[in-house]
Protein backbone atom coordinates (compact mmCIF):
# COMPACT_ATOMS: atom_id res chain seq x y z
CA UNK A 1 0.00 0.00 0.00
CA UNK A 2 2.03 2.71 -1.01
CA UNK A 3 1.78 6.33 -2.16
CA UNK A 4 0.53 5.59 -5.45
CA UNK A 5 -2.78 2.92 -3.89
CA UNK A 6 -3.17 6.80 -1.70
CA UNK A 7 -2.95 8.44 -4.96
CA UNK A 8 -4.88 6.53 -6.62
CA UNK A 9 -7.73 6.25 -3.72
CA UNK A 10 -7.85 10.42 -4.41
CA UNK A 11 -8.47 10.66 -7.11
CA UNK A 12 -11.24 8.00 -7.16
CA UNK A 13 -12.64 10.09 -4.68
CA UNK A 14 -12.71 13.14 -6.37
CA UNK A 15 -14.13 11.52 -9.25
CA UNK A 16 -16.99 10.45 -7.19
CA UNK A 17 -17.44 13.42 -5.02
CA UNK A 18 -16.89 16.01 -7.79
CA UNK A 19 -19.86 16.24 -9.96
CA UNK A 20 -21.89 16.52 -7.03
CA UNK A 21 -18.92 19.40 -5.09
CA UNK A 22 -18.98 21.17 -8.45
CA UNK A 23 -22.77 21.98 -7.77
CA UNK A 24 -22.26 22.23 -4.16
CA UNK A 25 -19.63 25.20 -4.60
CA UNK A 26 -20.97 26.99 -7.40
CA UNK A 27 -25.02 27.24 -5.94
CA UNK A 28 -23.76 27.07 -1.83
CA UNK A 29 -20.35 27.78 -1.40
CA UNK A 30 -19.71 30.66 -3.93
CA UNK A 31 -23.20 32.61 -3.51
CA UNK A 32 -22.83 32.39 0.29
CA UNK A 33 -18.88 34.08 -0.15
CA UNK A 34 -20.41 36.76 -2.38
CA UNK A 35 -23.25 37.32 -0.16
CA UNK A 36 -20.89 38.04 2.54
CA UNK A 37 -19.40 40.61 0.15
CA UNK A 38 -22.52 42.18 -0.58
CA UNK A 39 -23.63 42.69 3.35
CA UNK A 40 -20.58 45.59 2.95
CA UNK A 41 -22.17 47.20 -0.61
CA UNK A 42 -25.06 49.43 -0.98
CA UNK A 43 -26.33 47.06 -4.45
CA UNK A 44 -29.70 48.15 -5.50
CA UNK A 45 -31.25 45.93 -7.97
CA UNK A 46 -30.01 46.25 -11.74
CA UNK A 47 -28.32 49.08 -10.17
CA UNK A 48 -24.71 49.79 -12.07
CA UNK A 49 -22.90 52.03 -9.45
CA UNK A 50 -22.39 49.63 -6.18
CA UNK A 51 -20.53 51.19 -3.10
CA UNK A 52 -18.91 49.91 -0.84
CA UNK A 53 -20.76 51.02 2.38
CA UNK A 54 -18.71 48.83 5.31
CA UNK A 55 -20.73 47.98 8.08
CA UNK A 56 -23.38 51.02 7.04
CA UNK A 57 -26.21 48.35 6.53
CA UNK A 58 -25.35 46.58 10.04
CA UNK A 59 -25.64 50.06 11.46
CA UNK A 60 -29.23 49.95 10.02
CA UNK A 61 -30.13 46.65 10.59
CA UNK A 62 -29.62 47.57 14.65
CA UNK A 63 -31.67 50.68 14.17
CA UNK A 64 -34.72 49.04 11.80
CA UNK A 65 -37.61 48.11 14.23
CA UNK A 66 -39.03 45.92 11.91
CA UNK A 67 -35.73 43.74 12.18
CA UNK A 68 -36.83 43.52 16.18
CA UNK A 69 -40.59 43.02 15.08
CA UNK A 70 -39.64 40.30 12.90
CA UNK A 71 -37.04 38.90 15.68
CA UNK A 72 -40.17 38.41 17.65
CA UNK A 73 -42.43 37.34 14.99
CA UNK A 74 -39.53 34.57 14.72
CA UNK A 75 -39.74 33.47 17.93
CA UNK A 76 -43.61 33.23 18.30
CA UNK A 77 -43.50 31.44 15.00
CA UNK A 78 -40.59 29.01 16.63
CA UNK A 79 -42.89 27.97 19.18
CA UNK A 80 -44.82 25.88 17.25
CA UNK A 81 -41.82 23.29 16.84
CA UNK A 82 -42.11 22.13 20.83
CA UNK A 83 -45.53 22.00 20.36
CA UNK A 84 -45.55 19.96 17.78
CA UNK A 85 -43.22 17.77 18.97
CA UNK A 86 -45.00 17.22 22.17
CA UNK A 87 -48.47 16.72 20.57
CA UNK A 88 -46.39 14.22 17.71
CA UNK A 89 -45.28 12.48 20.71
CA UNK A 90 -48.17 11.64 22.55
CA UNK A 91 -49.63 10.79 19.15
CA UNK A 92 -46.72 8.31 18.35
CA UNK A 93 -47.01 6.84 22.22
CA UNK A 94 -50.94 6.01 21.47
CA UNK A 95 -50.43 4.54 17.95
CA UNK A 96 -47.48 2.52 19.04
CA UNK A 97 -49.62 0.68 21.75
CA UNK A 98 -52.37 -1.98 19.92
CA UNK A 99 -54.36 -0.08 17.53
CA UNK A 100 -56.58 -1.30 14.49
CA UNK A 101 -55.43 0.07 10.92
CA UNK A 102 -52.49 1.39 12.42
CA UNK A 103 -50.73 2.21 9.05
CA UNK A 104 -54.13 4.09 7.63
CA UNK A 105 -54.08 6.31 11.08
CA UNK A 106 -50.09 7.08 10.27
CA UNK A 107 -50.79 8.30 6.44
CA UNK A 108 -54.26 10.66 8.50
CA UNK A 109 -51.91 12.07 10.19
CA UNK A 110 -49.03 12.18 8.02
CA UNK A 111 -50.86 14.08 5.65
CA UNK A 112 -50.74 17.30 5.89
CA UNK A 113 -46.72 17.10 5.54
CA UNK A 114 -46.69 16.02 2.20
CA UNK A 115 -49.20 18.23 0.63
CA UNK A 116 -46.49 21.22 1.93
CA UNK A 117 -47.45 24.42 0.28
CA UNK A 118 -49.52 27.17 -0.86
CA UNK A 119 -52.14 25.14 -1.48
CA UNK A 120 -53.27 24.73 2.24
CA UNK A 121 -51.98 28.38 3.01
CA UNK A 122 -54.98 29.37 1.00
CA UNK A 123 -57.29 26.55 2.68
CA UNK A 124 -56.34 27.71 5.91
CA UNK A 125 -56.84 30.88 5.26
CA UNK A 126 -60.81 30.68 4.62
CA UNK A 127 -61.30 28.23 7.64
CA UNK A 128 -59.64 31.43 9.66
CA UNK A 129 -62.26 33.82 7.99
CA UNK A 130 -63.12 35.67 10.83
CA UNK A 131 -66.74 36.69 9.92
CA UNK A 132 -67.96 33.70 8.13
CA UNK A 133 -65.28 30.78 8.40
CA UNK A 134 -65.83 27.63 9.63
CA UNK A 135 -63.79 27.58 12.45
CA UNK A 136 -65.36 30.72 14.43
CA UNK A 137 -68.48 29.45 13.13
CA UNK A 138 -67.45 26.54 15.41
CA UNK A 139 -66.49 28.32 18.21
CA UNK A 140 -69.44 30.53 17.58
CA UNK A 141 -71.79 27.54 18.50
CA UNK A 142 -69.85 26.50 21.39
CA UNK A 143 -70.64 29.70 23.10
CA UNK A 144 -67.54 31.88 22.25
CA UNK A 145 -69.65 35.44 21.23
CA UNK A 146 -66.09 36.77 20.22
CA UNK A 147 -63.95 34.51 18.83
CA UNK A 148 -60.71 35.39 17.77
CA UNK A 149 -59.74 37.22 14.46
CA UNK A 150 -57.21 35.23 13.71
CA UNK A 151 -55.02 36.16 10.25
CA UNK A 152 -57.01 39.54 10.50
CA UNK A 153 -56.06 41.09 13.48
CA UNK A 154 -52.28 42.11 14.50
CA UNK A 155 -52.05 40.30 18.43
CA UNK A 156 -53.53 36.52 17.10
CA UNK A 157 -52.30 36.18 13.14
CA UNK A 158 -49.02 34.65 14.39
CA UNK A 159 -50.46 32.73 16.52
CA UNK A 160 -52.76 31.57 13.73
CA UNK A 161 -50.01 30.70 11.68
CA UNK A 162 -48.36 28.82 14.55
CA UNK A 163 -51.79 26.26 14.64
CA UNK A 164 -51.64 25.70 10.64
CA UNK A 165 -47.55 25.18 11.47
CA UNK A 166 -48.24 22.57 14.25
CA UNK A 167 -50.48 21.03 11.85
CA UNK A 168 -47.76 20.95 9.65
CA UNK A 169 -45.00 19.43 11.42
CA UNK A 170 -47.45 17.04 13.32
CA UNK A 171 -46.88 13.80 10.90
CA UNK A 172 -43.10 14.35 10.10
CA UNK A 173 -42.36 14.14 13.96
CA UNK A 174 -44.72 11.34 14.89
CA UNK A 175 -42.99 9.58 12.35
CA UNK A 176 -39.59 9.91 13.76
CA UNK A 177 -41.31 9.12 17.01
CA UNK A 178 -42.37 5.58 15.78
CA UNK A 179 -39.22 4.58 14.82
CA UNK A 180 -37.53 6.04 17.86
CA UNK A 181 -40.52 4.00 19.97
CA UNK A 182 -39.61 0.82 18.33
CA UNK A 183 -36.38 0.46 18.75
CA UNK A 184 -36.89 0.76 22.81
CA UNK A 185 -36.11 -2.99 23.68
CA UNK A 186 -39.23 -4.58 25.81
CA UNK A 187 -36.93 -5.75 28.47
CA UNK A 188 -36.54 -2.43 29.61
CA UNK A 189 -40.27 -1.83 29.92
CA UNK A 190 -41.19 -5.22 31.59
CA UNK A 191 -38.59 -4.68 34.46
CA UNK A 192 -40.33 -1.51 35.14
CA UNK A 193 -43.47 -3.34 35.24
CA UNK A 194 -42.27 -5.64 37.47
CA UNK A 195 -41.04 -3.17 39.69
CA UNK A 196 -44.63 -1.93 39.91
CA UNK A 197 -44.46 1.38 37.54
CA UNK A 198 -47.23 2.14 35.57
CA UNK A 199 -48.37 4.29 32.98
CA UNK A 200 -47.48 7.94 33.20
CA UNK A 201 -44.46 7.30 35.30
CA UNK A 202 -43.17 4.50 32.49
CA UNK A 203 -43.69 7.17 30.42
CA UNK A 204 -41.77 10.05 32.19
CA UNK A 205 -39.25 8.73 33.69
CA UNK A 206 -38.70 5.54 31.07
CA UNK A 207 -39.91 6.18 27.67
CA UNK A 208 -39.36 10.14 28.09
CA UNK A 209 -35.76 9.67 28.56
CA UNK A 210 -34.89 7.04 26.43
CA UNK A 211 -36.19 8.88 23.30
CA UNK A 212 -34.50 12.12 24.51
CA UNK A 213 -31.63 11.88 21.60
CA UNK A 214 -34.66 11.77 18.91
CA UNK A 215 -36.25 14.94 20.66
CA UNK A 216 -33.63 16.82 20.47
CA UNK A 217 -32.97 16.11 16.88
CA UNK A 218 -36.40 16.71 15.87
CA UNK A 219 -35.79 19.97 18.05
CA UNK A 220 -32.59 21.51 16.46
CA UNK A 221 -33.87 20.23 12.65
CA UNK A 222 -37.56 21.53 13.78
CA UNK A 223 -36.50 24.77 14.72
CA UNK A 224 -33.56 25.58 11.84
CA UNK A 225 -36.49 24.10 9.28
CA UNK A 226 -39.09 26.39 10.50
CA UNK A 227 -36.77 29.69 11.23
CA UNK A 228 -36.01 29.35 7.47
CA UNK A 229 -39.56 29.13 5.72
CA UNK A 230 -41.44 32.00 4.53
CA UNK A 231 -43.40 30.28 1.41
CA UNK A 232 -46.82 29.75 3.70
CA UNK A 233 -46.33 32.90 5.64
CA UNK A 234 -46.12 34.91 1.76
CA UNK A 235 -48.66 33.26 0.30
CA UNK A 236 -51.51 34.09 3.13
CA UNK A 237 -50.23 37.34 4.73
CA UNK A 238 -47.48 38.61 2.92
CA UNK A 239 -46.13 39.65 6.07
CA UNK A 240 -49.28 41.56 7.44
CA UNK A 241 -51.47 42.57 8.90
CA UNK A 242 -49.17 45.76 9.78
CA UNK A 243 -45.85 44.01 10.06
CA UNK A 244 -47.47 40.98 12.00
CA UNK A 245 -46.45 38.15 10.40
CA UNK A 246 -42.83 39.55 9.10
CA UNK A 247 -40.31 36.78 10.06
CA UNK A 248 -37.16 37.47 9.43
CA UNK A 249 -36.63 35.18 6.47
CA UNK A 250 -40.01 36.99 4.60
CA UNK A 251 -38.29 40.65 5.95
CA UNK A 252 -34.84 38.84 3.86
CA UNK A 253 -37.00 38.10 1.02
CA UNK A 254 -39.46 41.46 0.81
CA UNK A 255 -36.08 43.60 0.97
CA UNK A 256 -34.56 41.74 -1.75
CA UNK A 257 -37.18 41.57 -4.16
CA UNK A 258 -39.72 43.34 -3.23
CA UNK A 259 -37.25 46.46 -2.03
CA UNK A 260 -34.65 45.35 -4.27
CA UNK A 261 -32.62 46.54 -1.15
CA UNK A 262 -30.18 43.81 -2.07
CA UNK A 263 -27.24 44.81 -0.10
CA UNK A 264 -29.50 45.37 3.28
CA UNK A 265 -31.38 41.82 2.53
CA UNK A 266 -27.89 40.04 2.09
CA UNK A 267 -26.93 41.89 6.00
CA UNK A 268 -30.44 40.60 7.02
CA UNK A 269 -30.00 37.04 5.76
CA UNK A 270 -26.15 37.28 7.93
CA UNK A 271 -28.30 37.54 11.10
CA UNK A 272 -30.69 34.83 10.26
CA UNK A 273 -27.52 32.77 10.15
CA UNK A 274 -25.89 34.28 13.17
CA UNK A 275 -29.62 33.38 14.90
CA UNK A 276 -29.36 29.90 13.29
CA UNK A 277 -25.79 29.55 14.71
CA UNK A 278 -26.62 30.37 17.76
CA UNK A 279 -29.91 28.10 18.29
CA UNK A 280 -27.52 25.16 17.52
CA UNK A 281 -24.68 26.43 19.66
CA UNK A 282 -27.15 26.71 22.41
CA UNK A 283 -28.58 23.14 21.69
CA UNK A 284 -25.69 21.40 22.05
CA UNK A 285 -24.53 23.14 25.17
CA UNK A 286 -27.99 22.24 26.20
CA UNK A 287 -28.09 19.12 25.49
CA UNK A 288 -26.51 17.33 28.23
CA UNK A 289 -28.90 18.17 30.53
CA UNK A 290 -31.84 16.07 29.47
CA UNK A 291 -30.52 13.99 26.39
CA UNK A 292 -29.41 10.45 27.44
CA UNK A 293 -27.17 8.54 24.94
CA UNK B 1 -58.48 -6.00 25.65
CA UNK B 2 -60.26 -5.72 22.50
CA UNK B 3 -62.49 -3.08 24.16
CA UNK B 4 -59.69 -0.58 24.66
CA UNK B 5 -58.17 -1.32 21.42
CA UNK B 6 -61.48 -0.92 19.84
CA UNK B 7 -61.67 2.52 21.48
CA UNK B 8 -58.24 3.98 21.08
CA UNK B 9 -58.64 3.32 17.26
CA UNK B 10 -61.69 4.97 17.27
CA UNK B 11 -60.32 7.57 19.16
CA UNK B 12 -57.46 8.12 17.04
CA UNK B 13 -59.31 7.59 14.15
CA UNK B 14 -61.59 10.89 14.76
CA UNK B 15 -58.40 12.97 15.60
CA UNK B 16 -56.56 11.54 12.48
CA UNK B 17 -59.79 12.50 10.35
CA UNK B 18 -59.44 16.13 12.26
CA UNK B 19 -55.74 16.04 10.62
CA UNK B 20 -57.17 16.03 7.25
CA UNK B 21 -60.13 17.74 7.73
CA UNK B 22 -59.05 21.10 5.94
CA UNK B 23 -58.64 18.86 2.70
CA UNK B 24 -61.73 17.27 3.13
CA UNK B 25 -63.05 20.89 3.19
CA UNK B 26 -61.22 22.02 0.43
CA UNK B 27 -62.55 19.30 -1.91
CA UNK B 28 -65.91 19.94 -0.60
CA UNK B 29 -66.12 23.50 -0.98
CA UNK B 30 -64.36 23.28 -4.39
CA UNK B 31 -67.78 21.51 -5.48
CA UNK B 32 -70.37 23.79 -3.73
CA UNK B 33 -72.21 26.83 -4.84
CA UNK B 34 -70.95 30.15 -3.58
CA UNK B 35 -73.89 30.80 -1.34
CA UNK B 36 -72.96 27.29 0.74
CA UNK B 37 -69.32 28.21 0.90
CA UNK B 38 -69.34 29.39 4.70
CA UNK B 39 -72.91 27.59 5.78
CA UNK B 40 -72.67 26.12 9.18
CA UNK B 41 -73.16 23.50 9.84
CA UNK B 42 -70.85 22.95 7.29
CA UNK B 43 -72.56 21.32 4.71
CA UNK B 44 -70.05 18.64 3.46
CA UNK B 45 -72.22 16.78 0.35
CA UNK B 46 -72.67 19.87 -1.76
CA UNK B 47 -76.77 20.07 -2.83
CA UNK B 48 -75.15 19.53 -6.49
CA UNK B 49 -71.70 19.21 -7.92
CA UNK B 50 -70.78 21.97 -9.42
CA UNK B 51 -68.01 21.21 -12.08
CA UNK B 52 -67.41 24.91 -13.28
CA UNK B 53 -65.16 25.87 -11.03
CA UNK B 54 -62.55 22.96 -11.82
CA UNK B 55 -63.64 23.73 -15.50
CA UNK B 56 -62.39 27.21 -14.66
CA UNK B 57 -59.40 26.29 -13.57
CA UNK B 58 -58.48 23.70 -16.04
CA UNK B 59 -59.43 25.40 -19.33
CA UNK B 60 -59.12 29.60 -20.14
CA UNK B 61 -56.12 31.58 -20.67
CA UNK B 62 -54.28 30.43 -17.47
CA UNK B 63 -54.25 26.80 -17.58
CA UNK B 64 -53.02 24.60 -14.71
CA UNK B 65 -52.36 22.72 -17.57
CA UNK B 66 -49.24 24.64 -18.42
CA UNK B 67 -48.12 24.84 -15.03
CA UNK B 68 -48.63 21.46 -14.68
CA UNK B 69 -46.32 20.58 -17.66
CA UNK B 70 -43.75 23.49 -16.21
CA UNK B 71 -43.42 21.55 -12.55
CA UNK B 72 -43.55 17.99 -14.20
CA UNK B 73 -40.36 19.21 -16.07
CA UNK B 74 -38.67 20.89 -13.23
CA UNK B 75 -39.59 18.26 -10.63
CA UNK B 76 -38.60 15.12 -12.70
CA UNK B 77 -35.15 16.43 -14.41
CA UNK B 78 -34.11 17.68 -10.91
CA UNK B 79 -35.26 14.58 -8.90
CA UNK B 80 -33.21 12.09 -11.56
CA UNK B 81 -30.18 14.32 -11.19
CA UNK B 82 -30.42 14.85 -7.46
CA UNK B 83 -30.44 10.99 -6.96
CA UNK B 84 -28.10 10.18 -8.83
CA UNK B 85 -25.31 12.51 -8.34
CA UNK B 86 -26.09 11.93 -4.30
CA UNK B 87 -25.58 8.45 -4.70
CA UNK B 88 -22.13 8.89 -6.52
CA UNK B 89 -20.87 11.51 -3.65
CA UNK B 90 -22.18 9.40 -0.88
CA UNK B 91 -20.65 6.45 -2.44
CA UNK B 92 -17.15 8.37 -2.40
CA UNK B 93 -18.15 9.73 1.27
CA UNK B 94 -18.61 6.49 2.37
CA UNK B 95 -16.20 3.47 0.76
CA UNK B 96 -13.65 5.21 -0.31
CA UNK B 97 -11.04 6.55 1.81
CA UNK B 98 -8.45 9.34 1.20
CA UNK B 99 -7.27 12.46 2.47
CA UNK B 100 -9.18 15.28 2.00
CA UNK B 101 -12.27 13.20 2.70
CA UNK B 102 -13.75 14.71 6.07
CA UNK B 103 -12.43 17.94 5.44
CA UNK B 104 -14.68 18.08 2.21
CA UNK B 105 -17.92 16.46 4.40
CA UNK B 106 -17.35 19.35 6.77
CA UNK B 107 -18.25 21.89 4.26
CA UNK B 108 -21.27 19.92 3.29
CA UNK B 109 -22.48 20.07 6.66
CA UNK B 110 -21.90 23.67 7.17
CA UNK B 111 -23.76 24.55 4.40
CA UNK B 112 -26.57 22.64 5.51
CA UNK B 113 -26.44 25.43 7.76
CA UNK B 114 -26.85 28.37 5.69
CA UNK B 115 -30.26 29.55 5.19
CA UNK B 116 -31.72 29.98 1.74
CA UNK B 117 -31.93 33.48 2.28
CA UNK B 118 -28.64 34.24 2.31
CA UNK B 119 -28.15 32.81 -1.32
CA UNK B 120 -31.41 34.38 -2.91
CA UNK B 121 -29.79 37.29 -3.98
CA UNK B 122 -26.08 36.06 -5.17
CA UNK B 123 -27.63 33.37 -6.93
CA UNK B 124 -29.97 35.61 -8.15
CA UNK B 125 -26.78 37.89 -9.71
CA UNK B 126 -25.34 35.29 -11.16
CA UNK B 127 -27.87 33.70 -12.64
CA UNK B 128 -28.81 37.03 -14.34
CA UNK B 129 -25.37 37.11 -15.67
CA UNK B 130 -25.19 33.68 -16.91
CA UNK B 131 -28.53 34.22 -18.62
CA UNK B 132 -30.59 31.34 -16.84
CA UNK B 133 -32.55 33.46 -14.57
CA UNK B 134 -36.16 33.37 -15.52
CA UNK B 135 -35.99 30.07 -17.38
CA UNK B 136 -36.35 26.51 -16.11
CA UNK B 137 -32.71 26.06 -15.62
CA UNK B 138 -32.34 28.37 -12.60
CA UNK B 139 -34.85 26.09 -10.88
CA UNK B 140 -33.10 22.57 -12.17
CA UNK B 141 -29.91 23.18 -12.18
CA UNK B 142 -29.77 23.77 -8.34
CA UNK B 143 -32.33 21.41 -7.83
CA UNK B 144 -29.96 18.36 -9.03
CA UNK B 145 -27.42 19.26 -5.62
CA UNK B 146 -29.35 18.40 -2.60
CA UNK B 147 -27.24 17.85 0.55
CA UNK B 148 -29.77 16.00 2.33
CA UNK B 149 -29.89 13.20 -0.64
CA UNK B 150 -25.90 13.07 0.28
CA UNK B 151 -26.02 12.43 3.75
CA UNK B 152 -29.01 9.82 3.66
CA UNK B 153 -27.35 8.06 1.04
CA UNK B 154 -24.15 7.98 2.78
CA UNK B 155 -26.06 6.58 5.83
CA UNK B 156 -27.18 4.10 3.48
CA UNK B 157 -23.96 3.08 2.48
CA UNK B 158 -22.51 3.04 5.55
CA UNK B 159 -24.75 -0.14 6.83
CA UNK B 160 -23.62 -2.25 3.76
CA UNK B 161 -21.00 -4.67 4.62
CA UNK B 162 -17.52 -3.97 3.55
CA UNK B 163 -17.34 -7.96 2.59
CA UNK B 164 -18.66 -7.45 -0.48
CA UNK B 165 -16.59 -5.24 -2.18
CA UNK B 166 -13.55 -6.72 -0.72
CA UNK B 167 -14.61 -9.87 -2.01
CA UNK B 168 -15.18 -8.08 -5.62
CA UNK B 169 -11.61 -6.16 -5.23
CA UNK B 170 -10.15 -9.63 -4.94
CA UNK B 171 -12.39 -10.67 -8.23
CA UNK B 172 -10.62 -7.85 -9.72
CA UNK B 173 -13.39 -5.45 -9.90
CA UNK B 174 -12.89 -1.58 -8.95
CA UNK B 175 -15.22 1.36 -7.46
CA UNK B 176 -16.92 1.98 -10.76
CA UNK B 177 -17.81 -1.31 -10.90
CA UNK B 178 -19.10 -1.91 -7.52
CA UNK B 179 -20.84 1.10 -7.55
CA UNK B 180 -22.86 0.31 -10.35
CA UNK B 181 -22.58 -3.49 -10.24
CA UNK B 182 -23.47 -3.88 -6.51
CA UNK B 183 -24.04 -1.20 -3.95
CA UNK B 184 -26.41 0.69 -6.53
CA UNK B 185 -28.79 -2.09 -7.00
CA UNK B 186 -28.93 -2.87 -3.58
CA UNK B 187 -29.60 0.94 -2.61
CA UNK B 188 -32.84 0.44 -5.02
CA UNK B 189 -34.96 0.62 -1.47
CA UNK B 190 -32.88 3.86 -0.82
CA UNK B 191 -33.18 5.18 -4.17
CA UNK B 192 -36.43 5.24 -4.64
CA UNK B 193 -37.08 6.72 -1.14
CA UNK B 194 -34.83 10.12 -1.78
CA UNK B 195 -36.45 10.11 -5.56
CA UNK B 196 -39.86 10.03 -3.80
CA UNK B 197 -38.63 12.78 -1.26
CA UNK B 198 -37.10 14.95 -3.90
CA UNK B 199 -39.97 15.29 -6.14
CA UNK B 200 -42.08 16.09 -3.33
CA UNK B 201 -39.73 18.48 -2.58
CA UNK B 202 -39.35 19.98 -6.20
CA UNK B 203 -43.03 19.79 -6.92
CA UNK B 204 -44.02 21.68 -3.78
CA UNK B 205 -41.32 24.40 -4.14
CA UNK B 206 -42.50 27.99 -4.15
CA UNK B 207 -39.68 30.13 -2.72
CA UNK B 208 -37.29 28.97 -5.53
CA UNK B 209 -40.20 29.44 -8.09
CA UNK B 210 -41.28 32.76 -6.29
CA UNK B 211 -37.39 34.44 -6.85
CA UNK B 212 -36.30 32.71 -10.04
CA UNK B 213 -39.40 32.88 -12.21
CA UNK B 214 -41.01 36.31 -13.50
CA UNK B 215 -42.58 35.29 -16.68
CA UNK B 216 -46.05 33.61 -16.52
CA UNK B 217 -45.53 30.84 -19.18
CA UNK B 218 -43.17 29.34 -16.75
CA UNK B 219 -45.03 29.18 -13.93
CA UNK B 220 -45.10 25.87 -11.48
CA UNK B 221 -48.21 24.85 -9.95
CA UNK B 222 -47.82 26.49 -6.57
CA UNK B 223 -47.39 29.80 -8.62
CA UNK B 224 -49.95 29.18 -10.75
CA UNK B 225 -52.13 28.67 -7.99
CA UNK B 226 -51.01 31.55 -6.10
CA UNK B 227 -51.84 33.52 -9.60
CA UNK B 228 -54.77 32.22 -9.71
CA UNK B 229 -56.15 33.20 -6.48
CA UNK B 230 -54.67 36.46 -6.31
CA UNK B 231 -56.74 36.88 -9.73
CA UNK B 232 -59.83 35.51 -8.15
CA UNK B 233 -59.97 35.91 -4.49
CA UNK B 234 -63.72 36.83 -4.24
CA UNK B 235 -64.10 33.34 -5.83
CA UNK B 236 -64.01 30.92 -2.94
CA UNK B 237 -65.03 28.05 -4.70
CA UNK B 238 -62.37 28.52 -7.51
CA UNK B 239 -59.67 29.18 -5.11
CA UNK B 240 -60.61 25.76 -3.44
CA UNK B 241 -60.99 24.24 -6.89
CA UNK B 242 -56.90 25.57 -7.87
CA UNK B 243 -56.37 24.41 -4.25
CA UNK B 244 -57.26 20.90 -5.24
CA UNK B 245 -55.41 20.30 -8.06
CA UNK B 246 -52.44 21.73 -6.55
CA UNK B 247 -52.61 19.34 -3.90
CA UNK B 248 -53.90 15.83 -5.55
CA UNK B 249 -50.66 14.86 -7.30
CA UNK B 250 -48.92 14.84 -4.06
CA UNK B 251 -51.48 12.72 -2.33
CA UNK B 252 -51.45 10.09 -5.76
CA UNK B 253 -47.66 9.94 -4.97
CA UNK B 254 -48.45 9.79 -0.89
CA UNK B 255 -51.04 7.08 -1.35
CA UNK B 256 -47.91 5.26 -3.70
CA UNK B 257 -45.39 5.69 -2.21
CA UNK B 258 -46.14 5.90 1.12
CA UNK B 259 -44.40 2.89 2.49
CA UNK B 260 -40.84 4.17 1.33
CA UNK B 261 -41.88 7.98 2.58
CA UNK B 262 -42.55 6.83 6.05
CA UNK B 263 -39.47 4.62 6.14
CA UNK B 264 -36.84 6.88 4.41
CA UNK B 265 -37.44 9.81 6.83
CA UNK B 266 -37.65 7.79 9.73
CA UNK B 267 -34.50 5.55 8.80
CA UNK B 268 -32.37 8.94 7.76
CA UNK B 269 -33.26 10.55 10.88
CA UNK B 270 -32.97 7.79 13.69
CA UNK B 271 -30.06 6.51 12.39
CA UNK B 272 -28.23 9.81 10.86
Amino acid sequence: MGNNWMRRQRMLGYLFIGPNMIGVILFFVIPAVYSFFLMFTDYKFMSPDVHMVGLDNVKRLFHDEIFYKAIQNTLVFLLAVPASIFLSFLVALVLNQSVYIKSTLRALFFMPYITSGVAIAFVWMLLFQPKEGPINAFLRMIGIEHPPGWLSTTDTSMYAIDIIWVWFMLGYNMIIYLAALQEISTDLLEAAKMDGARGWRVIRHIVWPLVSPTTFLLLITGLIMTIKTFGIIQAITQGGPGNSTTILSLFVYQNAFRYYEMGYAATISWALFFIILLITVVQWIGQKRWVHY
Amino acid sequence: MTVTKTLVTFIMLILGILMVVPFLWMISTSFKTPAEVFEYPIRWIPSTLQWDHHIKVWTGDKSFGTYYLNSLKISIISTIGATFLSAFAAYGFSRIEFKGRNAMFLVYISMMMVPPQVLFVPKFIMFEWAGIYNTHWALILPGMFTIFGVFMLRQFFLSVPHEISEAAFIDGAGHLRIFFNLVLPLAKPALATLAIIDFSWHWNDYENALVFLIDEKLYTVPLGLQNFILENNVDYNGMMAAATAGIIPMIIVFLIGQRFIIQGISSAAVKG
